[in-house]
């Protein structure tokens, strides 16, 4: 069994995608040690971030089952996950 | 790996060279271009320049004669010919390098009638001279536990935090289980798993020196009127798929391995003993990899993600990517392909194994793309206001 797109942690609400995915595919992750499917919602390219769950603004996003940041607009299961939608928490000039 | 060797030159002073090189230094600006004119002249020398000279102060002062003379004692440097047009750290420099029981030779602008053309001449003779005896020295046998690993990343994206940096963190701990020592710096890069590492510190005045170290630089950014989104993940992080620093940190730690944090050294501060150290210090690959090898790292393991051409020219940098398409475009930049890993074709286990083995090889004189190409640089990080 191989899979398009890896979680390290079975904690994480994001993976990043083994290869470049087109909007509709079915992706295979590898969340921890289980594999669950996602339909991608748009295209992702290589090493992108394909969210897992749905997101609203402010909700943690989790890589490595830590925060890497948080939403900044609702993200829905499937799409891309990049800047556009999430930021960081750290060393911020504005709340 | 418990129990392998390379083959290294043994120092006098116990230390261990992968590499035996002859160093013609300038410790000034001034005298700058009469070291690259004494490198043209002995092909085959490492030349290192700086650009500053008597209006550093401070910690800036510090710092410069920190790194010059770590470069100078470096165990991969075999002989050193230190050049300047101040003489008491032309002196002070040469000193602290000789108590390595290394041969130097210092030579001073204003004692060649204050002529370049004088000082290439005695420099240029000088160099010849090293690398003829330099060249006598012999290979032998060595535990591993004499080296000590720098650990770099460079142009990354999310294959670095997912394939490359775990990966290096295995040769990391099998070079620290066998005694030896290994550094890396990077501070911003530490931002958003600052806790991770805290929670490896021996103990509590360490774990506090690692988050101090991550907020004051966090505090300098904020200070600046400075949003890290485009500085650090810089553009060609954020085109390869990293959106925050915390996700860029949180898969930079890894290529640091499990071992326990000994201590956080300051830049170009030589390290106290065995085990892992973190060293606080800019992420900018030229000057994070050259406190790196100041600091005495004989062998700097460099993770990319799409690419990045930086190497020191005292260390032998190892390239390694997990991408696959960088690994496909840059046959002659990276020392070590793991793409099989990110594709699932190898665990990484098994290529961790692999590198370990290259780690050894390359330790005992095997040639880096970057070597092969000469494009080492080896330069001292400024922190503020020169005179």
């Amino acid at each position: 069994m191989n899979w398009q797109a890896t979680a390290l942690s079975a904690d994480d609400n994001v993976a990043v995608v083994l290869q470049p995915v087109a909007a509709g595919e079915d992706v295979a992750v590898k969340l921890g040690e289980r594999l669950v499917t996602i339909r991608a919602l748009e295209p992702i390219a290589l090493c992108h971030k394909i969210a897992l769950v749905d997101l609203r603004p402010g909700d943690a996003v989790l890589k490595y089952g830590e925060h890497i940041g948080e939403a900044t607009a609702p993200i829905a299961r499937g799409a891309w996950v990049h800047i556009h939608n999430l930021r960081s928490r750290r060393a911020r000039l504005t709340p | 790996m418990s129990g392998s060797a390379f083959d290294g030159f043994r120092r006098s002073d116990g230390t261990v060279g992968v590499r035996n090189h002859v160093l013609v230094m300038s410790v000034t600006g001034l005298t700058s271009p009469t070291a690259r004119r004494i490198g043209r002249a002995v092909p085959g020398v490492r030349v290192i320049t700086t650009q500053y000279g008597s209006g550093l102060m401070g910690e800036d002062a510090v710092l410069q004669r920190r790194a010059l003379t770590g470069f100078g004692r470096h165990p991969n440097v075999g002989a050193a010919l230190v050049i300047g047009a101040t003489p008491p750290l032309v002196h002070e420099i040469a000193e602290a390098i000789a108590t390595t029981g290394k041969p130097v030779e210092a030579l001073v602008f204003d004692d060649c009638e204050h002529d370049a053309i004088t000082l290439t001449e005695r420099g240029t003779r000088f160099a010849a001279r090293m690398m003829r005896e330099a060249s006598r020295a012999r290979r032998t046998r060595v535990a591993l536990e004499a080296l000590c690993l720098g650990m770099e990343c460079g142009r990354s994206d999310p294959s670095s935090g997912l394939v490359s940096n775990p990966l290096v963190g295995c040769a990391v701990d099998a070079v620290i289980d066998a005694g030896g020592r290994a550094v890396f710096g990077e501070t911003i890069e530490w931002l958003g798993a600052e806790h991770l590492l805290a929670r490896r510190a021996v103990d509590a005045t360490v774990a506090r020196a690692i988050e101090s170290a991550v907020a004051r630089r966090e505090q300098t950014a904020v200070a600046a009127g400075m949003d890290l989104l485009g500085n650090n993940p810089g553009p060609t992080n954020i085109a390869g798929g990293l959106s925050t620093i915390e996700e860029k940190s949180l898969g930079a730690i890894a290529k640091g391995g499990h071992a326990p944090i000994r201590g956080v050294v300051a830049i170009a501060e030589p390290l106290p003993g065995p085990g892992l150290y973190l060293m606080d210090a800019p992420a900018y690959a030229p000057e994070s990899v050259g406190g790196l090898v100041a600091s005495g790292a004989q062998l700097i393991l460099f993770t990319t993600g799409v690419g990045n051409s930086f190497v020191s020219g005292i260390a032998p940098t190892i390239k390694i990517s997990g991408n696959p398409v960088a690994s496909r475009r840059l046959g002659e930049q990276l020392d070590f392909d793991a793409s099989d890993v990110f594709e699932r074709r190898t665990s990484l286990a098994e290529a961790a194994k692999r590198l370990t083995e290259l780690v050894l090889e390359i330790a005992s004189g095997s040639l880096t793309w970057g070597e092969v190409l000469n494009e080492g640089e080896d330069v001292v990080s400024r922190l503020g206001p020169a005179l």
